[in-house]
């Protein structure tokens, strides 16, 4: 498992005492909000509707279990006891208050955590695959390489005023688990005929109200050189970027402008006068990186565990979450256990101080001491033994945490919304309370399959509802809450974004909307298809007509 | 009618003015009888950057005895997130805080007063 060294001890130390001394100067009037708000942001520190708002950083979704057991200790002494993980693998806690908040930060900094770069115009906290580490489909451990951007990116001074947010995700499997297209770059680790590493950069992608998908712009670039090529993608990108208009300030408006050949031609002409000595991480720092990784020894065990089969033989539901949050990992024997934090009716993404505590004990006493956050915004043991697994869901289950729904209907991802943030018009929470209560039933749900939903309450997609299955977005429709309805969007390694599939609804509409097309899906579907090949097979209409018809 | 709400500076929480005093629940507040009325408070709470974070007027209406902000998201933050009833200052689910609940007219900017009226 990683552990910050000397120098990130150093700035994490640094930063606390600077922030703590800016927010004292704020409270006596020594400076004002509008040269506070920039300071207080780049500390991950937002005024929302109800109170402030502490975004922090969980790096590649990897957290120790002191780590969480710090999130949960935070969550409960500076906010009300609860947080909510969100799809970019950080952690919001929403009622913080100012004059705590660097007590708060202090804390966190104590177990390596911050909330640097969770805010601004900067290179932000980097996703990665939530399986590294312990999934088989990996060639390499993506962490690796998202520790060593962590590293270049970190307060670099060239790209701490990019023109917009930048966000990066990594990937070393071929099943997408950290939809890597939807980011301003993607990178797919994968090893060539010759068993060099290489990496496929892809640039571009990225929600918002002018969603796209990343395009490639090198196919096999040589591992090593990452930094050295990401160094000169940002170049361009700070150099020829629009900084008139917010809305076309991302990455993706800079390489559609220009076209993705256009784009390439520039970011291979920086590439070809950067300096890669001076930038790319020597292969002893790139190994030290990996060695603070390397921790797991798995002990080696029979592929078949008897007490695994015999609890799933014994308990249907046990046999339930198997099928559905129970995963292959690499070692024999060995599972990747997915936690849900979506118990239909709760708030998706939400986990309380004791739930957090909960699944630090089980990831010490079951998992080498790790949990990963998912992007869907649920919780992973990643290195839990087969013979263990029906002890550890009989724990998960007492905190409500063992609810078998992963990738089902009711697994949906939302945004915390316009009950929440400022940002929003309208509210995404009760949408998906809505969905998930009228599919409450397991059998149906598991009936139905693999359904993604995805909802964000406004234009900036956070709740990712370009890339749903069934995407819905919160519209502000003359003043009242409307709910547009997307098909056929993606995140895996297919990935595709939804299309609208007609007019806006009211709230109290969508679960029968939805219900209409769950059943037109279930009349018309052919063997083994997923909701979403469905849609792909047969297009838009005959859920349009499902929807249209039976929601007048 | 007129509110002025601001964010308080130290906590976050949702403030409303009364008569020279920032108060938190949204019917203690001070009702104004419109922009012109309001604006000396205004300019007082904008001189006030220690105390509170971007006062603003918010637009409320007399319904059945009670008053409430037009905009959904107004009646929002003088009640709390929807999803947590016991956070915010819905806790506290006296008569007040159900007629904002109850409050079914919607328009969330302050521009679009009885656009839409149930």
């Amino acid at each position: 498992m990683y552990r910050y060294d000397e120098f990130d001890r150093q700035m994490l130390e640094d930063r606390t005492s600077e922030f703590r001394l800016q927010t004292t100067r704020r409270l006596a009037g020594e400076i004002t909000e509008e040269q506070f708000k920039p300071l207080r942001l780049m500390n991950g520190l937002y005024l929302q509707m109800h109170a402030y708002m502490l975004r922090i950083a969980i790096p590649y979704g990897t957290l120790r279990s002191e780590q969480l057991r710090r999130l949960a200790h935070v969550a409960r002494t500076y906010d009300k006891g609860y947080g909510h993980f969100t799809t970019r693998t950080n952690l919001q806690l929403h009622w913080i208050k100012l004059r705590d908040a660097p007590d708060a930060i202090e804390s966190l900094a104590e177990v390596g955590l911050h909330a640097i770069q969770t805010s601004g115009n900067c290179i932000r906290n980097v996703t990665a695959d939530p399986y590294a580490g312990a999934t088989a489909d990996e060639i390499d451990d993506p962490r690796v390489w998202a520790e060593a951007i962590r590293q270049w990116s970190t307060v670099h001074p060239e790209f701490s005023y990019l023109p917009r947010k930048f966000k990066i995700a990594v990937t070393a499997a071929e099943k997408d688990r950290a939809a890597i297209r939807a980011y301003d770059i993607g990178l797919h680790l994968r090893r060539t005929r010759d068993g060099e590493l290489t990496f496929e950069v892809m640039v571009g992608g990225g929600q918002g109200r002018t969603p796209y998908l990343a395009k490639t712009v090198r196919e096999h670039l040589p591992a090593h050189r990452l930094l050295s090529y990401l160094n000169a993608i940002l170049r361009v990108y700070n150099r020829e970027s629009r900084r008139d208009n917010i809305h076309k300030q991302r990455i993706k408006i800079l390489v559609n402008t220009l076209g993705v050949e256009e784009f390439t031609r520039r970011v291979e002409a920086e590439y070809a006068v950067t300096d890669g000595a001076d930038i790319d991480l020597p292969d002893t720092e790139l190994a030290a990186i990996r060695s603070r990784f390397h921790v797991h020894a798995f002990d080696a065990r029979p592929a078949k565990s008897a007490a695994f089969e015999a609890a799933k033989a014994a308990d249907p539901e046990f046999a339930r979450f198997t099928r559905h949050n129970v995963h292959p990992h690499k070692a024999p024997g060995h599972a990747i256990v997915d936690v849900s934090l979506k118990v239909p009716g709760e708030t998706p993404g939400d986990a309380t101080s004791e739930q957090m505590e909960l699944v630090a004990d089980l990831a010490d006493r079951y998992s080498k001491g790790e949990a990963r956050i998912h992007y869907t915004q649920n919780l992973v043991l990643p290195h839990v033994k087969l013979d263990d697994v029906p002890a550890v869901y009989a724990e998960l289950a007492k905190a409500g945490l063992a609810t078998a729904n992963i990738d089902l209907i009711t697994d949906i991802i939302a945004c915390p919304g316009l009950d929440y943030c400022t940002l929003a018009n309208a509210r995404a929470i009760p949408v998906a309370q809505s969905i998930a209560r009228r599919f409450a039933d397991m059998d149906r749900a598991e009936l139905i399959g693999e359904l993604p939903i995805r909802i964000s309450g406004c234009i900036n997609a956070c709740g990712h509802h370009h890339l749903g299955a069934i995407g819905i977005l919160g519209v502000d429709k003359k003043g009242e809450e409307y709910y547009q309805l997307s098909l056929g969007g993606s995140g895996d390694e297919k990935a595709a974004l939804a299309q609208i599939l007609g007019p806006a609804m009211p709230p109290g509409q969508i679960p029968d909307a939805i219900d209409a097309m769950v059943e037109t899906y279930l009349t018309i579907r052919e063997d083994g298809e997923r909701f979403l090949d469905t849609v792909r097979r047969a297009g838009l209409q005959p859920f349009k007509e499902a929807v249209y018809v039976e929601a007048r | 009618m007129k509110v002025l709400t601001a964010n308080n500076l130290k906590n976050g929480e949702v403030v409303f003015w009364k008569g020279g005093q920032w108060v938190i629940r949204f019917h203690d507040g001070e009702r104004f009888a419109g922009d012109e009325d309001a604006a000396p408070a205004l300019a007082v709470a904008e001189g006030q950057p220690t105390v509170v974070v971007a006062p603003y007027l918010i637009d409320v209406e007399e319904i059945d005895g009670h008053w409430t902000p037009i905009a959904f998201r107004e009646r929002l933050r003088a009640l709390g997130p929807t999803n947590h009833p016991q956070h915010g200052k819905q806790a506290d689910g006296d008569a007040d805080v159900e007629a904002l609940r109850s409050a079914t007219f919607v328009a969330r900017s302050a521009g679009r007063v009885k656009l839409i009226k149930r």
